[in-house]
C-alpha cells in the first residue's frame, strides 16, 4: 500500500492544482488527436512554440487573477490594465535598443501603479472587490482609447526576439519565470499571509497580518502581471488594440476556475492557473481542427468552464469521502 | 463621537430604516446629477429629455431588476447580456414580424429566460458552483448558441422586424407619457410587492442576510436560489424583448453594455453586494442616475475615452459615498 508511486499518485490528486493539471492532459491528449488525424502528422515544434507563445499573456493574467481569488477577491480591470499597457506598448516600444527596453520597464511600473491603486480602494476605503475593479476597468479603459484611439502600432523586433521569439523557444524561460516566482512567493512571509487573509481574514487580523497591506500587495502584482501579459501580447501579435485586454477579464477567471482555485479564498496554486491558461488556449485550436464553426467556439468554453467546475467540485467529494471512510 | 451628535443622529435618522435610508441616498445622487446636468446644460432636466432619460433607464431597469434579486441572495448574474440577446432573437424569429405569432413569441421568449435562469440556479444552489463561473459559463454557452444557430444573425428569418402591436407598446404614448414608461411602473410595483408584502420576498431577504440561519429556520434556500435565478433569466429576457420592440430589430452584442449597466444601478441603488439589503425603488433612481450621466455627457461632446474615464470615476465617489462595507449600520 505504500509503495513510492501510489504516495506519489495520491499527493498529485490531493494537490490544489489536480484540477487544472487533469483538464490540461485532457485537453492536451485532445490535440493530439485532432490534429494528427486532420492534419495526418503529429504536431511539429513549430506549433508547440507557437502554442507556448500564444499562451503566454493569458498564462501571466491567470498568475496575478489566482493571487487576488486566493485573498477572496476578484480582479476585473486586469481587462483595462492590459488594455492600457498593449496601447502605450504598441505606440511607444517601437524604436532599437535600450530605449524599447526602458519603455518596457515604464509600462510594466504603471501597471503595477494601477494595480495599486485597486489595492488601495479595496483594502483602505472598503469596497467590495467586484464594485472597485469594475468601476477601475472604465478608468483604464478609457484611458487606452486616449492612448490608441485606432488599433495599429508596432513593436521592436529586438524585444520580439527576447520575449516571443517565434524561432527559438524563448517563451520557455519566460514560463518558468512565471512558474519559479510563484514558487518562491508561496514560501515568503507574503505568501503564506496570502493564504491566511484568504482563508479567514478575521483571524489573520487578529495574529496580526496586516490584511489591508497584503490586498493592496496581491492588486499591485496583479497589476504589475497585466502589464507584462500586455507587452507579451503585443510582442505575438505585432499590433495594439485599446480593446484587445476585454476578452482577458473572463478568460483569465476561466483559468484560475478551471486551474481549481477556490473562490471562496484561501485555497488553491497558481500553478493550476497556469495549468489552466494553457488548457484553455488549446481548446480553442482543438475546436479548430475539429473542423467545428468557429461561432461556435464560446458554446464550448462556457461549457468547458463549468464542466472543469463541476469536476473539481466531484474530486473534492470523493476525496473527502475517501478521506472520512479511511 | 459625543453622545449629543449621536443622539441628534439617532433623531433624525428615527423611523427611517437603513434599507430606506439607502434608498434616499440614491435618489440624492439622482437628483444630484440632474441637478449639476441643468446647471451646466440649461433645459438638461425639462421634462422632454427627462421622458427620453426615463424610457432609456427603463432598460437598464429591467435587467437590474433581475440582477437585484439575484444580487439580495449573494450572488451575481454574468448571463444578462447573451440571455437578452437571444432573447431578442428568439422574439423575431419566431413571430417572423405576425402579430398572430405575436403571443407564442413572447412566451418562447420568456421561457428561454426562465429555463436559462434556472439552470443557473440548480448550478449555484444545488451543484454549488460559484455564482460568478456558472452564469459566466452560461453566457459563453448562450453565445455560441446564438451566433452559431442564427449563423452569425443571418438566417432566413434573422432579418423579421418586431410585430406591429409590440412596437407601439414600446414607442407608443398613452395620456402623453411613453407607454413604455407604464411597463417599468408595473415592474416595479411588481417587483417592490413580490420583496415586501409576500412570504417569497421575507424569505428573499432572509436568505440573503444568512443562508445558513434561513436553513435551519426551515426555509427552502435551494428553491428560493432558484427562483430567483430563474427570475433573472426572465427579466433579462423582458429586456431583450422591450429592446427589440423599441428598436425594430435584433443584433449581435444588442446585450453587451447591459451587464456593466445592471450591476451599477443595483449598487448605485443602494443594495448591498453581499446580499440582504436593498429596495428596487433604490435600483430605479440607479438606473437613473446612470442614463443621466452618460445622457450629460454625451450632450456636452464629451469623447468616448473621456466618457469612459468619468463614467468610472463617478461611480467610484457613489460607492465611496454610501457603498462600502461594514460603512453604515
Amino acid at each position: 500500500m505504500h509503495d513510492p508511486l501510489t504516495v506519489t499518485l495520491r499527493r498529485l490528486v490531493a494537490a490544489p492544482a489536480f484540477v487544472g493539471y487533469a483538464v490540461l492532459a485532457a485537453t492536451a491528449a485532445a490535440y493530439l488527436v485532432v490534429y494528427t488525424t486532420s492534419l495526418g502528422h503529429p504536431p511539429t515544434s513549430f506549433d508547440y512554440l507557437s502554442i507556448l507563445n500564444t499562451a503566454l499573456p493569458l498564462v501571466y493574467v491567470a498568475l496575478g487573477q489566482s493571487l487576488v481569488v486566493l485573498t477572496g477577491g476578484i480582479d476585473l480591470s486586469v481587462g483595462g490594465v492590459m488594455s492600457l499597457c498593449i496601447a502605450i506598448t504598441a505606440s511607444t516600444v517601437d524604436g532599437p535598443g535600450a530605449a524599447a527596453f526602458g519603455w518596457v520597464f515604464a509600462i510594466l511600473a504603471l501597471g503595477a501603479a494601477c494595480g495599486a491603486v485597486n489595492g488601495l480602494i479595496v483594502a483602505r476605503a472598503r469596497i467590495a472587490p467586484i464594485l472597485t475593479t469594475l468601476a477601475t476597468l472604465s478608468v483604464f479603459s478609457g484611458l487606452a482609447l486616449r492612448v490608441l484611439p485606432v488599433p495599429g502600432g508596432s513593436i521592436s523586433t529586438g524585444v520580439r526576439t527576447v520575449l516571443t521569439n517565434p524561432n527559438q523557444p524563448t517563451g520557455l524561460l519566460w514560463l518558468a519565470l512565471a512558474v519559479g516566482c510563484w514558487l518562491a512567493l508561496r514560501r515568503t512571509r507574503f505568501g503564506m499571509r496570502v493564504f491566511a487573509v484568504g482563508s479567514d481574514e478575521r483571524s489573520a487580523v487578529a495574529v496580526g497580518v496586516p490584511a489591508a497591506w497584503v490586498k493592496v500587495g496581491v492588486y499591485t502584482l496583479s497589476g504589475l502581471c497585466s502589464a507584462l501579459a500586455a507587452v507579451f501580447f503585443v510582442s505575438t501579435t505585432t499590433a495594439g488594440d485599446a480593446n484587445a485586454g476585454q476578452p482577458f477579464i473572463l478568460t483569465s477567471i476561466a483559468a484560475v476556475v478551471v486551474g481549481g482555485v477556490a473562490f471562496s479564498g484561501g485555497r488553491g496554486s497558481a500553478l493550476g492557473a497556469i495549468a489552466g491558461a494553457f488548457a484553455l488556449t488549446l481548446v480553442i485550436d482543438v475546436l479548430f481542427f475539429a473542423g467545428i464553426d468557429p461561432l461556435y467556439q464560446s458554446l464550448f468554453q462556457g461549457l468547458f468552464l463549468v464542466v472543469a467546475v463541476l469536476l473539481g467540485t466531484a474530486t473534492a467529494l470523493v476525496s473527502r469521502r475517501r478521506r472520512a471512510a479511511s | 463621537m459625543s453622545a449629543e451628535v449621536e443622539g441628534g443622529r439617532r433623531r433624525w435618522a428615527a423611523g427611517v430604516t437603513p434599507g430606506a435610508r439607502r434608498v434616499l441616498y440614491a435618489f440624492g445622487a439622482a437628483a444630484a446629477v440632474l441637478a449639476v446636468g441643468s446647471v451646466l446644460h440649461p433645459g438638461f432636466a425639462a421634462w422632454s429629455s427627462l421622458r427620453v432619460m426615463l424610457v432609456v433607464a427603463s432598460f437598464t431597469g429591467f435587467v437590474a431588476a433581475g440582477q437585484m434579486l439575484v444580487v439580495l441572495v449573494g450572488g451575481i448574474d454574468l448571463s444578462i447580456p447573451w440571455v437578452l440577446n437571444a432573447a431578442a432573437i428568439v422574439l423575431t424569429t419566431t413571430s417572423l414580424g405576425q402579430t398572430s405569432r405575436l403571443p407564442l413569441a413572447i412566451a418562447a421568449a420568456l421561457g428561454l429566460g426562465a429555463l436559462v435562469g434556472c439552470v443557473n440556479g440548480v448550478g449555484v444552489a444545488v451543484l454549488g458552483v460559484p455564482a460568478v463561473v456558472m452564469t459566466l459559463g452560461m453566457d459563453g454557452v448562450l453565445q455560441g448558441l446564438s451566433l452559431g444557430l442564427s449563423k452569425g444573425l443571418t438566417c432566413p428569418s434573422c432579418g423579421s422586424y418586431a410585430p406591429r402591436p409590440l412596437r407601439d407598446l414600446f414607442v407608443g404614448r398613452f395620456l402623453g407619457i411613453p407607454a413604455e414608461l407604464l411597463v417599468w411602473v408595473g415592474v416595479a410595483l411588481l417587483v417592490t410587492v413580490l420583496l415586501t408584502l409576500t412570504t417569497f420576498g421575507r424569505r428573499v431577504y432572509a436568505v440573503g442576510v444568512n443562508a445558513n440561519a434561513a436553513f435551519l429556520a426551515g426555509l427552502p434556500v435551494r428553491a428560493v436560489t432558484i427562483a430567483l435565478y430563474g427570475l433573472s433569466g426572465v427579466f433579462a429576457a423582458a429586456a431583450g424583448i422591450a429592446l427589440v420592440g423599441y428598436g425594430g430589430q435584433p443584433s449581435l452584442g444588442l446585450g453587451d453594455p447591459y451587464l456593466f449597466a445592471s450591476i451599477a444601478a443595483v449598487v448605485v441603488g443602494g443594495v448591498s453586494i453581499l446580499g440582504g439589503r436593498g429596495h428596487y425603488a433604490g435600483v430605479v433612481a440607479g438606473a437613473l442616475t446612470l442614463v443621466a450621466i452618460i445622457t450629460f455627457l454625451q450632450a456636452q461632446r464629451v469623447p468616448e475615452y473621456a466618457r469612459s474615464i468619468i463614467y468610472g470615476l463617478v461611480i467610484l465617489v457613489i460607492l465611496f459615498t454610501y457603498g462600502r462595507d461594514k460603512a453604515h449600520d
